[in-house]
């Protein structure tokens, strides 16, 4: 049996007969997905005949590459692209529409909402989801203890962030309550607007049509982080971290509480094991809480020709072994019905990180990149100015309209 | 008396000029020592501020083994990295030592506007062509390959190196050429045996700038290569800098720049005297 | 440049031999390579750039012709504008610093006397390292938390806490200078060296007979006979200050708040960023032509047949 298939591959080869023959699919991931997307494509590769090749593309990069890539006609058959840019590939058409596959998977209704939202473009599905990390507020037990504090029980509304903070920094030294990156856009959207959303606001309409930046809850949460920077409980590093130290701040163990994500918990457990650390949900002023759900949508390139692989290994990501390798290697599992399962024996904090994802928001927008994650645009420019600068009004203000002015100019399709 | 005195005010000048020397020597070297000396200390330490810049809790290349697990490790970009570089060398020097030996030594049509046009090209933000360039690329094939990297690295290099080479060129006395042409040197071996052992300063020159400009070069790498296989070891540093799961890690950062800069250091000091005399032949025109 | 051209070869051509004649397509065959790569990669790019320029491109997706929209918005674009005001204040202050720091070096080093190799060649070491690696290295020493100058100073006493340098305009700009000045007054100064070279001795000698002093000397014989040499390291000095990018992408990333993004980081963000392609081909068009009308003025100076060199 196996010498026929060899030699039907052979023939195949010869006579160029693809179909027959075990194809290649090129897929790309960014650099933030290096954890574990190796080993879900090596545990494919050895199960499968069809074969994956993986390209791991700087975070920053991945986008001009597949647009690049795509213009010259190179582009990889299908990529594990952040969540929040589906809707803009999908505005530009480079999208294969994989709504009918999609909607024919037994467990389509249990995978992550905030995906398939985002993956959904005029009605079709574009997008499927692949890896997931919500927003957590985490803290540091063994500060928390020697500050004399509960170190089981995190902060859980505004008032107790600042107060523990408070009582954290207190101990001196190098040794500071609270830690954000304070210059940088897509780390704020993931830990900052949770903060507004469990108050009951918004800074994006829910179609992505309006900017709403002018609202109490925002200037509620504003106030917060002023007053931390001001009482100094925030490391001077903080107002010019573009992100590049958003984890490793907190992972150095003198940091007593900071907003993060589910990768958190696998990266502190795995690099940093002598960090003892709690993890809560980001809480709204009074209660309540919200987290971001982020992640990547798994995307296929339009036209391409290896449709019947990628699909192939979609069907074994979302296998119980397949949510199982990506819960162990730092990414939360997509599919809601098998989630307790891939996670049963992980480590339990991942259990609020999961419970966070499945009620957690994304904003919807196809120019999430000009709005909020470029470090020059102009949600970036406002965080930077509201939380440290001297002019709130006129950041939030400026940020309002030219945050509705790159809303109205984007492309109407 | 006065002879005494202006010798002892001489001792002094000499004094202060090699103080000033010394501490301006310092404040150049001051950077590049600190860095190659910290990424030799442990990553817990490397996240505290260098003082010292020598590695206080013991020697440890730790660093460098951090630098290894991002993408495909150290080594495989690093030999992509010399590749490209060497590749450039070769080809740069080929074509601008053709280029500039037609430009010192013959007239045909046009000759002064194809110089012009050469040199111009320093002008243009090449940044803002490099998705053409990559669409020309794909066109003829030479997308996503080393060759095509090369090919444009050369083209970066020209105006530079043709420039430099005319001049050689130029400097050269016409007599030299005319005695061999006499002796009955045709063309190329003119350019071979005669001319090149005298326009060599010029060369090593453009070589080392060739080399440079391909082994730092980084955002043409980054948006022309999409094949993890060939990334060069300017984009792995982008890796480094943008960070892992926003965690910068100072000691590989250290690490990284101590690669990229330790090659480019040894070839300087292996070659400068050519290289600076290149360098002055090629301004004085 | 191109009609001067015209009129210096054309005459010359109907009065060569049949043997020169040949000997001139010799000299086109040696510098075809050259032409051939600078086509294809600079010549044709730059033509798509001008095409592109004129339509609505976007990274991904249907472009349409949009004929000089593009033009119109830049009109309108202010922060295009403050961008290009902000190269403008960089170059100026960049160059001066340059060539304050480099000319004295270059006067220092040209003096034969013990350890000029030396001196010479720790100066110059800066210059080979990359723009990219001398970012990233800088970004690492500016770091309040991990970096050398904030920490050294408050160890010192300078200061009463870290400061962080990198978030205020002014600090940042300044350390933005200092890193360029380390890595460039080098190179710089090698070329202000070959300058000072070609001046003849005897006539300094002459002056300081004359009784002119140092400065004298200086303004009267060393600046004027170095117009050429002054010239190139201006060029290029100029250009690449207008051209800025890596600094200010890698320590920078254009802050704080926005006050440090130059002319080609703002096509970038446009290109690579915002992936408007078009819109980003209308502005190195833009850019390209005030470099060329300025390098034109600058190679007019070059070219100024006055002087002894």
């Amino acid at each position: 049996m196996k010498t026929m298939i060899a030699g039907l591959a052979l023939a195949a080869s010869i006579f160029a007969l693809p179909a027959f023959a075990a194809d290649t699919a090129n897929i790309w991931v960014r650099a933030d997905g290096s954890n574990f997307m190796p080993r879900i494509v090596d545990a494919f590769n050895k199960a499968h005949e069809n074969q994956i090749k993986l390209d791991i593309i700087p975070n920053a990069e991945i986008i001009p590459k597949y647009g690049a890539a795509a213009a010259g006609g190179t582009a990889p058959d299908a990529l594990s692209l952040d969540l929040i840019y589906t809707p803009a590939f999908s505005a530009a058409g480079q999208l294969e529409d994989i709504t009918d596959w999609a909607k024919s998977l037994p467990y389509f209704a249990s995978l992550s909402p905030a995906h398939v939202k985002t993956g959904t473009y005029k009605g079709r599905i574009y997008g499927l989801p692949f890896s997931a990390d919500s927003s957590v507020l985490i803290w540091n037990k063994k500060l928390f203890k020697q500050a004399g504090l509960d170190p089981e029980k995190g902060p859980a509304n505004w008032a107790e962030i600042e107060a523990d903070a408070e009582k954290v920094n207190a101990l001196g030294g190098d040794i500071k309550g609270f830690y954000f990156s304070g210059n940088c856009g897509g780390c704020n959207i993931f830990t900052f607007t949770p903060l507004i959303w469990a108050s009951g606001g918004d800074i994006l309409s829910e179609d992505g049509s309006k900017a709403t930046l002018d609202s109490p809850q925002l200037r509620g949460a504003i106030d917060l982080y002023r007053s931390m920077v001001k009482k100094d409980l925030v490391p001077a590093g903080a107002q010019t971290d573009t992100g590049s130290n958003f984890f490793a701040a907190f992972a150095a163990g003198n940091i007593g509480i900071t907003p993060s994500g589910a990768f958190a918990i696998g990266a502190l457990n795995t690099q940093y094991p002598n960090v003892d650390y709690g993890v809560t949900f980001l809480p709204g002023k009074d209660g309540g809480w919200s987290s971001f759900a982020g992640g990547d949508n798994f995307v296929v390139t339009k036209g391409t020709k290896k449709l019947a692989v990628v699909k192939e290994f979609l069907d074994f990501a979302y296998s119980l072994e397949g949510q199982t390798i990506l819960a162990k290697y730092g990414s939360l599992p997509v599919r809601g019905d098998i989630a307790k399962e891939a996670l049963k024996d992980l480590d339990p904090r991942y259990q609020i990180a999961a419970e966070a994802m499945a009620k957690g928001r994304t904003p919807y927008t196809v120019v999430f990149n000009d709005l909020i994650n470029s470090a020059n645009g102009p949600w970036t420019q406002m965080v930077n100015e509201v939380f440290f600068g001297d002019d709130v009004d006129g950041a939030v203000s400026n940020a309002q309209e030219t945050m509705q002015s790159i809303i109205d100019q984007a492309p109407q399709k | 008396m006065a002879q005494a005195r202006s010798r002892s005010s001489r001792l002094r000048l000499g004094i202060a000029e090699h103080a000033t020397g010394m501490i301006a020597s310092v404040l150049f070297l001051a950077p590049i020592v600190w860095t190659v000396l910290s990424a030799f200390k442990p990553s817990q330490e490397a996240r505290l501020p260098p003082l010292p810049p020598w590695p206080t809790t013991g020697f440890s290349v730790e660093n460098y083994g951090t630098l290894n697990t991002f993408g495909d490790g150290l080594w495989l970009p690093a030999q992509n990295s010399i590749y490209v570089s060497v590749m450039t060398v070769v080809f740069s020097v080929i074509v601008s030592v053709l280029a500039g030996y037609g430009f010192s030594r013959f007239r045909f049509p046009f000759k002064d506007l194809l110089f012009v046009v050469i040199l111009s090209t320093i002008m243009i933000p090449f940044q803002s062509i490099l998705t053409p360039i990559f669409l020309v690329l794909t066109k003829i094939g030479l997308h996503n390959t080393l060759t095509g990297l090369v090919c444009v690295y050369v083209t970066l290099q020209l105006p530079f190196s043709i420039f430099m080479m005319r001049n050689a060129f130029d400097a050269v006395p016409r007599e030299i050429e005319e005695a061999a042409r006499m002796d009955g040197a045709n063309n190329v071996t003119m350019l071979i045996r005669v001319m090149l052992p005298l326009v060599w300063p010029g060369i090593v020159t453009i070589a080392l700038f060739a080399f440079l400009g391909a082994w730092n070069e980084f955002l043409a790498a980054l948006v022309l290569m999409t094949d993890q296989s060939k990334f060069t070891l300017p984009i792995m540093m982008t890796a480094l800098q943008s960070g892992r799961f926003g965690a910068i890690d100072w000691g590989a950062v250290q690490a990284g720049v101590t690669v990229m800069m330790v090659p480019c250091l040894i070839l300087f000091l292996l070659l400068q005297r050519f290289y600076i005399r290149g360098l002055m032949a090629g301004a004085v025109k | 440049m191109t009609t001067i051209t015209a009129e210096t070869s054309a005459p010359a051509r109907p009065r060569k031999l049949v043997g020169a004649g040949r000997r001139q397509w010799v000299g086109l065959l040696y510098v075809a390579p050259a032409v051939a790569l600078v086509t294809v990669f600079f010549i044709i790019p730059l033509g798509m750039t001008a095409w592109m320029s004129l339509h609505n491109w976007p990274l991904m997706g249907e472009h349409s012709f949009i004929g000089l929209a593009n033009y119109w918005a830049i009109l309108r674009d202010t922060r295009f504008w403050n961008a290009l005001r902000f190269t403008g204040w960089y170059t100026l202050v960049v160059t001066v610093a340059i060539f304050a720091v480099a000319f004295p070096l270059a006067l220092f080093i040209e003096r034969p006397r013990r350890l000029t190799g030396f001196y010479r060649t720790s100066f110059f070491m800066p210059a080979v390292i990359g723009f990219a690696s001398a970012s990233l290295l800088w970004s690492w020493l500016l770091n309040v938390d991990s970096g050398l100058f904030s920490p050294a100073a408050f160890d010192l006493g300078l200061t009463e806490k870290k400061v962080n340098l990198l978030a205020t305009f002014q600090p940042a700009f300044w350390s933005i200078i200092a890193m360029v000045v380390w890595k460039v007054a080098g190179f710089t100064m090698i070329i202000l060296m070959t300058g000072l070279q070609s001046i003849p001795s005897e006539l300094q000698e002459a002056a300081m007979i004359d009784g002119a002093g140092p400065f004298a000397r200086f303004r009267a014989i060393t600046l004027p006979l170095m117009r050429r040499t002054l010239a190139l390291a201006l060029i290029l000095s100029v250009a690449g200050s207008i051209l800025a990018f890596d600094q200010f992408y890698i320590i920078l990333r254009g802050g704080p708040r926005n006050q440090t993004l130059t002319a080609v980081y703002w096509i970038f963000n446009q290109s690579f960023v915002s992936f408007k392609l078009g819109y980003g081909a209308a502005l190195s068009m833009i850019l390209l032509a005030i470099l060329v009308a300025l390098s034109t003025i600058q190679l007019w100076l070059l070219r100024k047949p006055e002087g002894v060199d």
